[in-house]
């Protein structure tokens, strides 16, 4: 089996100390496997963004963070700066929300590019500009020969995000991370920046750890999901699992609010009635039990662990199978995930929820069931 | 405290027997709004003294209407003039030319005075909740602000009133002494929604209203508007840029590309019949949250970025990026008429291509 290029172990960030302390991640493990991609959706909060910036090193000083990272069976948590630098980029490159917080704005694109070339290769500068150019146009920028002497703020929003994913594919890295890379952008642009992500990922072989709140986005590109919800993975399994045969409360209530493209507009949304927990301070019981219609004692009491979900037998379709990646594009290993156990979720009635209709939960109502804030 | 169960969502009249091919609201009565060939440009502001630093054609000449108690969904993408079209409807901005009809009245340069009497019939909800309530006034003394302005605040029942407008967004009566502060954000956007609401208006400009919230919170928002649509009968203009809320809300669609609008017509004839290009584009780059459906679907990228709006493209303004464009496209506008499809299209090659 091969070995995992990225995994994340009991992994925990808090910022502040005491009572006060914010516990943004409170416990996540998952392991990327080559050539995978691994979705990571939730609400603003969940601690999605965190994770990413753990693996990253780029947590703020403030933060305290305890578990293991490691890539390519080294341990990233407290390494030093400059070992970092080894890593990122050659091993594991990121693309952020907004492309201008990784672009220099006084730099030309082209030297930009040249410069995460030769950082980690031995090549001349006209070889890494030339290799600037090739990488411009895999990403899909046009005339790119002329482009690459222009500078970010001469770039539109997309394009800006194609030049940051050419950065990342630079040193053909085994793991490229993604913060909601396409975020703030208009949809068309999205189908522009997808189309030259997923070429990036054709090209280098790498996996992706694909941050976002868009589940549209996460169907048509995770090969397996990651549902986090107040700081803890609450999901995780294959992208067909996840989106047809959900096994946690919280799943099914997202999937329920999204209003469709795909349907007539008939049918009333669901709404999940009130609104996240805080993160501060210590809490009992199932974070997401004030929410959920089939809270019970138990629930109160105890914090369901991930376990293994008893799922239906096949309940969708013949042609889905329940333990493969599902997805025709996974390139992988086949068996990759074989020894694990796939569907994983956190519910104290996992067992049942995974029976129910998608999104047949949550009442079509329209009221407010928030609390007003302290 | 529950507002539901008002009427269902099959009250609604299918799509199907909306008139569909005329870019108007069902006939059956005179529209509530009439919007002729509005025009707005901007002019830019130079450097220096240098005044001629060009103009921005915001919205170039759009024509729609909207019906009583009837939705009409604006999408289109950052640029495209849809909150533009929906200030200029409300007179927050001065048309460059064209008119803007509500039951009857020209509101094009109306005086404050007047303006200010039609506006208790148009209200409108913003994006953002937080910019657009007062952080040191409680919400309640906000959604009084209108009573107020127009004269209506009366001791024996302003406090009422205040009251209504909050059971009536699903908030409690006595969250009128609390600050904006202490909401979420759906919760600030229901104010927002109160105090729009308390004039009893028939005209509500929506912009972005659900845009910057989570999608749980958003359900319960968008579920709010369809049934105060159904219990009051005010008519939306709902403008977004998401285009699968702008399905699920509205009755009639336009879409909007470099300040004009491409193809309108009903919800149905948009989504499932489009005969653009640029809307089968943008159809088709919106992700599905299914994923078979999703990886099964043809995605059309387009070529390039949205020309800037200071010198649009002769002719057709979506041709240098169309995959169809011909000379004809860059020589001659494009009209807005049904061209044979059922509906308007703005199109010289339109063609029927279900693409979601």
């Amino acid at each position: 089996m091969a070995d995992p290029t990225l995994s994340v172990d009991k992994l925990k960030v808090d910022f502040g100390q005491g009572d006060d302390a914010v516990h943004a991640v409170r416990g996540i493990s998952f392991t990327l496997d080559p050539h995978q991609v691994l979705g990571i959706v939730g609400e603003s909060g969940s601690g999605k963004s965190v994770t990413a910036l753990a693996a990253m090193g780029l947590l703020p000083k403030s933060a305290v963070a305890s578990g293991s990272i490691t890539y390519a069976g080294k341990e990233l948590l407290g390494l030093r700066e400059k070992e970092l630098a080894t890593i990122r980029g050659v091993g594991i490159a990121m693309i952020f929300q907004d492309p201008m917080t990784s672009l220099n704005p006084v730099y030309t694109v082209g030297w930009q590019i040249a410069e995460a070339i030769q950082a980690h290769q031995e090549v001349t500068k006209s070889e890494a500009m030339a290799k600037a150019v090739v990488l411009l146009e895999t990403v899909g920028i046009p005339n790119a020969a002329d482009r690459v002497g222009n500078y970010p703020h001469e770039f539109s929003g997309g394009m800006r995000q194609r030049v940051v994913i050419a950065i990342a594919m630079a040193n053909n890295p085994s793991v490229i991370l993604a913060d909601e890379p396409t975020t703030a952008l208009d949809v068309t642009v999205q189908a522009q920046v997808l189309s030259s992500l997923k070429t990036a990922l054709e090209e280098t072989g790498a996996s992706l750890l694909l941050i976002t709140h868009d589940l549209g986005v996460i169907a048509g590109l995770a090969d397996r999901v990651l549902v986090m919800y107040a700081g803890r993975p609450v999901e995780i399994g294959t992208v067909e699992q996840i989106f047809y045969e959900p096994a946690m409360p919280y799943t099914h209530g997202l999937l329920g609010s999204l209003p469709r493209l795909d349907s007539d507009g008939n049918e009333r949304l669901r709404q999940i009635p009130g609104s996240p927990p805080s993160m501060v301070g210590d809490r009992q019981g199932c974070p997401f039990a004030i929410r959920c219609p089939l809270r019970a004692d138990i629930c109160d009491r105890e914090e369901p662990e991930l376990r293994a979900v008893v799922g239906p037998v096949d309940p969708v379709g013949a042609d889905s199978s329940a333990d493969g990646p599902g997805a025709p594009a996974d390139p992988g290993p086949a068996g990759a995930d074989a020894t694990a156990p796939v569907h994983l979720a956190a519910c104290h009635f996992a067992d049942q929820v995974v029976r129910l209709p998608v999104a047949s939960m949550f009442p079509d109502t329209s009221a407010d069931h928030e609390d007003v804030r302290e | 405290m529950t507002a539901s169960g008002q009427g269902r969502p099959e009250s609604r009249a299918p799509d199907e027997t909306v008139a569909g091919a005329t870019a108007d609201p069902p006939a059956d009565e005179a529209p509530l709004l009439v919007v002729d060939e509005l025009v707005k440009h901007y002019a830019k502001r130079g450097k220096t003294l240098r005044r001629d630093a060009g103009i921005v054609h915001a919205v170039c000449g759009i024509t729609f209407s909207i019906g009583r108690g009837e939705t009409l969904g604006l999408v289109g993408e950052s640029g495209c003039g849809k909150t533009t079209t929906g200030r200029a409807v409300l007179q927050l901005v001065a048309p460059t030319s064209g008119s803007v009809r509500f039951q009857g009245r020209e509101l094009t340069g109306l005086g404050s005075h007047s303006l200010r009497e039609v506006r208790r019939d148009i209200q409108v909800v913003f994006q953002d909740p937080f910019a657009s309530l007062d952080p040191r006034m409680p919400v309640g003394e906000s959604i009084a602000e209108p009573l107020h302005i127009h004269g209506q605040w009366e001791r024996g029942t302003g406090r009422r009133r205040v009251a209504d407008a909050l059971t009536l967004v699903g908030l409690e009566p006595a969250h009128a002494n609390r600050f904006p502060n202490e909401f979420s954000g759906g919760q600030r956007q229901r104010v927002g929604i109160a105090r729009a609401l308390i004039l009893e208006p028939k005209l509500l400009v929506l912009d972005e209203p659900v845009s910057a919230l989570d999608v749980s919170i958003q359900a319960g928002v968008v579920n709010l508007l369809e049934e105060l649509q159904e219990r009051l009968g005010i008519a939306y203009l709902f403008i977004a840029h998401d285009l699968s809320v702008v399905r699920h809300i509205s009755d009639r669609v336009a879409v909007m590309y470099l300040g004009r609008i491409v193809e309108i017509g009903t919800r149905a004839d948009v989504y499932e019949r489009p005969e653009h290009p640029y809307t089968q584009a943008l159809l088709s780059a919106v992700p599905v949250p299914d994923p078979r459906k999703e990886r099964s679907r043809t995605h059309i990228v387009l070529e390039g970025d949205v020309p800037s709006p200071e010198a649009p493209p002769s002719g057709c303004r979506f041709r240098t990026r169309c995959w169809k464009a011909k000379d004809v496209c860059a020589l001659e506008v494009p009209e807005l008429i049904d061209r044979g499809g059922g509906h308007p299209v703005a199109c010289h090659f339109p063609e029927r291509t279900a693409v979601v």
